[in-house]
C-alpha cells in the first residue's frame, strides 16, 4: 500500500511538471472541442495525431491523447445536450433526456450534472484504476468467448429494446449495422463477404466513415430537407447549475452510473455503449414515479446523470485492460495502443516493471485531467457554447469540411467518400421514420468480434450449442438477455390484462 | 396511445403528412435487402470445419432476421402505420431543392479531391453547402457578392486545416500543387 502512494506520488511529480501540464491542457481542451463539434471523435483526432510520436516524448504524448479522450466525453456531453447531435457514441444516450432538457428550458442543469457527474465519476473511476488495476484484469482474463459473447449478445438486446419507442424498428437498425459488418474479409477464414466485386470493400466498411456519415452528413442533410425554418434549434444557454432538488436527484444517479460503468470499460465488450444504455434503463426503472413522466418528455436529469458518470467511469476503466494486459476495450484505446506501440513500449502485464513511470505519470495526469475538465466545461462551458453560437449555414457546411478530413484522412479513398454520402441518404431516412441510428453503429462495431467469439465459442464446444448453457456465467447473462426480451412484453400484456 | 382496435386504420390528421407510403417504401426495402444477403449468403462456402458453423451462418441469420423485421415493418403500416412513431421533426414537407446544393457541394467535392486539391475541392463543397443550406432557411441562396464571400470563407475554413493536417500532423490530405501548401 506504502508502495503504490510512493509510485502515485512519483507519478504526480512527473505529471505536474510545467511541460507535461501543458500538454494535459491542450489535451484537455482540443479533446473539448472535438467533443464540442459533431463530427469529429477522440478515436479519429488521436488517430490523426500519432505522427506526433516520433518528435514527442512518450509520457508527454500519452498524456495529451489521454486528456483528448476524457475531454472528447466532457464536450459530446455539450454538444449532446444543446444540438443533439452526439459526436461520440458514449454521449448518444445524453442526447436522449440531454437534448430535451434543453428544449424546456434547462440546459444549464444538464450540463452542470453532466459536468460535475463526469468529474466525480472520472475522479472515483481513477481511484479505482489506481487500486485495482492489476486485480481487475486478472478477473477479465478469466472470460473466454461464451461468456464475451453473452455480453455482447446483452449489448445488442439492450441497444436495440432499450432505445426508441420501438424494439421492432431498433431491431431493423441493429441487423442494418450487422449487415454493414458482414461487408469485407471474415477474420477467422479470410472468406471475402458482400463485397459485390469492389475491391475497396474487401478491407470493410471503415467505422469512422459510417459514424461520420450517419451523424454529422446526415444532420447536414437533414437540416436542408427539413430544419431550415425550424427556430434555432440549438438551446438556451443558461448558466450550468442546479438548483437543491436537482442535485439530490443527481448524486445518486452519479454514483449508480459509476458502478455499472467501470466494470463494463475493463471487459473487452464494447466501450461506452453498454453501459450508458444500461445506465439509462436503470435510471428510467429506478426513478420516482413523478420524475418517471418526464423521460422523453421534458427530459429527465436523472437520465443525463446517470449516462454521463457511466460514460466517464468507463473511458476511465478502459486503461486498465490496456495498461495491464495490453487489450483496448475501445476504439480510441485501440489507438492508445498503437501510439504505445510506435515507442516500442509493450503494453502488458510488465508495462507496470518496465515503464512504471510513465504509467503511473499517466494515473496522476488523469487526477489532474478531471479537474481541469471541470474546470473547462462548467464555469467556462460559455466558451464552448460560444463555438456553437456560429450561424447554421456556415456551421453545418463547415463541419461538412472535417467530415471529408475525417473521412478521406482514414484510407485516403475519395470512393469512401462518396459512400459517405449514401450512408448520409440513409441517415435521413432512418431519421424521418423514427429509426435510432444507435444499433447501427454497435451492430458495425460489434458484430464482427461478437461473431468472432462466437465461432471461437463453438470451436471451443465443438460444434455444440450447449457450451453456452453450460458455462455458468455464460448461462447467467443468457437468461439476463432473455430478461430484458420478455419483461417489458410480460409488463405490458399484464396491464393490458 | 394505442387505439383498442389495432386492426381499424388510425385515422389521419390532414394537417401531418401522411407518413404510411415512406413507412411501407422502408419496410419492402427491408425485405428487399434481406433478399440481397440471401443472395450474397449462398455465394459464401459453408466451410464449417471444427466450429459447426461456418462464414456463411451469420449472413443466412442477419439475412433471415431482415427479412422477419421487414415482414413485420410492412404489417405494421397495413395495420394503421408504425407503432408508437414520434412525429418527425422538422418541416412537413421536404426542401429538395436546398438539399440538391448540398448534395451537389459533397458529391463534388468527393468527385474532385483528388483533382483540384483538398482547399478548393472543400472550398467549393462549402460554398454549394452553404447556399443550400441557406436556402433552406428561407433566405435567398445569394447573388454574386455572396458566393464570393462564401467561397472566401470556405478558403479561410479550408486552408488552415490543410495546413494544420498536413504540415503538422502528417495526414495524408491531396494537394493541387505538389507543395503542400495548396
Amino acid at each position: 500500500m506504502l508502495e503504490l502512494w510512493n509510485n502515485l506520488m512519483g507519478g504526480f511529480a512527473t505529471a505536474g511538471t510545467p511541460i507535461n501540464l501543458l500538454w494535459a491542457l491542450a489535451g484537455c481542451a482540443l479533446g473539448t472541442a472535438i467533443g464540442v463539434l459533431p463530427g469529429l471523435g477522440p478515436a479519429v483526432t488521436v488517430a490523426m495525431l500519432l505522427p506526433i510520436t516520433g518528435q514527442v516524448e512518450p509520457t508527454a504524448s500519452m498524456i495529451f491523447f489521454a486528456g483528448i479522450y476524457y475531454g472528447a466525453m466532457y464536450g459530446g456531453s455539450t454538444t449532446s445536450i444543446l444540438l443533439n447531435t452526439p459526436g461520440e457514441t458514449g454521449t448518444m444516450v445524453t442526447a436522449l433526456e440531454g437534448f430535451k432538457m434543453a428544449k424546456s428550458g434547462r440546459a444549464g442543469a444538464a450540463l452542470a450534472t453532466s459536468a460535475i457527474g463526469s468529474f466525480v465519476a472520472g475522479s472515483i473511476a481513477t481511484v479505482l484504476v489506481t487500486l485495482f488495476a492489476p486485480f481487475l484484469a486478472e478477473f477479465a482474463v478469466k472470460l473466454g468467448p461464451p461468456e464475451y459473447f453473452c455480453l455482447m449478445l446483452l449489448a445488442f438486446t439492450t441497444v436495440s429494446a432499450v432505445l426508441g419507442q420501438s424494439s421492432l424498428r431498433g431491431m431493423t437498425a441493429l441487423f442494418l449495422g450487422l449487415a454493414l459488418g458482414l461487408v469485407g474479409m471474415d477474420q477467422i477464414t479470410g472468406q471475402v463477404r458482400y463485397t459485390g466485386g469492389v475491391i475497396e470493400f474487401i478491407d470493410g466498411v471503415e467505422v469512422v466513415l459510417v459514424a461520420v456519415g450517419l451523424f454529422a452528413v446526415t444532420e447536414a442533410l437533414y437540416n436542408a430537407l427539413y430544419e431550415g425554418k425550424s427556430e434555432a434549434s440549438m438551446n438556451k444557454m443558461n448558466r450550468a447549475h442546479m438548483t437543491k432538488t436537482e442535485w439530490r436527484r443527481s448524486w445518486p444517479a452519479w454514483l449508480r452510473g459509476t458502478v455499472i460503468g467501470f466494470p463494463f470499460g475493463t471487459i473487452p465488450a464494447g466501450g461506452s455503449e453498454i453501459p450508458t444504455f444500461l445506465s439509462y434503463a436503470t435510471e428510467r426503472k429506478l426513478a420516482d414515479p413523478e420524475y418517471k413522466k418526464e423521460f422523453g418528455t421534458t427530459g429527465a436529469i436523472e437520465g443525463v446523470a446517470g449516462p454521463e458518470a457511466a460514460n466517464n467511469a468507463a473511458v476511465t476503466a478502459t486503461l486498465v485492460p490496456l495498461l495491464t494486459l495490453g487489450i483496448p476495450t475501445s476504439v480510441t484505446a485501440a489507438i492508445l495502443l498503437s501510439a504505445l506501440q510506435n515507442y516500442g513500449i509493450n503494453a502488458g502485464p510488465q508495462l507496470f516493471q518496465t515503464s512504471s513511470a510513465l504509467v503511473w505519470a499517466l494515473i496522476a495526469s488523469l487526477y489532474i485531467g478531471n479537474v481541469m475538465l471541470l474546470v473547462l466545461n462548467l464555469p467556462m462551458v460559455g466558451l464552448w457554447v460560444k463555438l456553437l453560437k456560429i450561424p447554421k449555414a456556415p456551421l453545418y457546411a463547415g463541419i461538412l469540411i472535417f467530415a471529408t478530413v475525417g473521412v478521406y484522412g482514414m484510407r485516403q479513398s475519395s470512393f469512401d467518400l462518396f459512400v459517405m454520402y449514401g450512408l448520409a441518404l440513409l441517415g435521413v431516412a432512418l431519421r424521418r421514420f423514427d429509426f435510432p441510428t444507435a444499433p447501427v453503429i454497435v451492430g458495425l462495431i460489434l458484430g464482427p468480434l461478437a461473431e468472432a467469439q462466437f465461432r471461437n465459442a463453438m470451436s471451443i464446444g465443438e460444434g455444440s450449442w450447449t457450451v453456452f448453457f453450460q458455462r455458468p456465467m455464460s448461462a447467467t447473462l443468457l437468461a439476463v438477455v432473455a430478461l430484458v426480451l420478455i419483461t417489458p412484453r410480460v409488463l405490458a400484456w399484464h396491464r393490458r390484462a | 396511445m394505442q387505439t383498442t382496435n389495432p386492426g381499424a386504420p388510425v385515422p389521419q390528421d390532414p394537417q401531418r403528412p401522411d407518413h404510411r407510403p415512406g413507412q411501407l417504401a422502408l419496410g419492402i426495402a427491408a425485405v428487399l435487402l434481406a433478399v440481397a444477403l440471401a443472395y450474397g449468403a449462398a455465394n459464401i462456402p459453408s466451410g464449417a470445419g471444427y466450429a459447426g458453423v461456418g462464414p456463411d451462418f451469420l449472413p443466412w441469420l442477419v439475412s433471415a432476421a431482415m427479412g422477419l423485421c421487414g415482414v413485420l415493418l410492412i404489417r405494421e403500416v397495413r395495420a394503421g402505420g408504425y407503432r408508437n412513431m414520434e412525429e418527425p421533426s422538422g418541416a412537413a414537407r421536404g426542401d429538395w431543392h436546398a438539399m440538391a446544393w448540398v448534395s451537389a457541394g459533397i458529391l463534388g467535392n468527393a468527385a474532385l479531391i483528388t483533382t483540384v486539391g483538398f482547399v478548393l475541392s472543400c472550398a467549393l463543397c462549402f460554398t454549394l453547402a452553404v447556399r443550400g443550406l441557406r436556402i433552406s432557411e428561407g433566405k435567398a441562396g445569394g447573388n454574386a457578392m455572396q458566393t464570393v464571400k462564401d467561397v472566401v470563407i470556405g478558403m479561410l475554413i479550408s486552408t488552415p486545416t490543410f495546413w494544420l493536417f498536413t504540415k503538422f500532423l502528417a495526414v495524408n490530405l491531396p494537394g493541387l500543387t505538389g507543395t503542400g501548401w495548396l
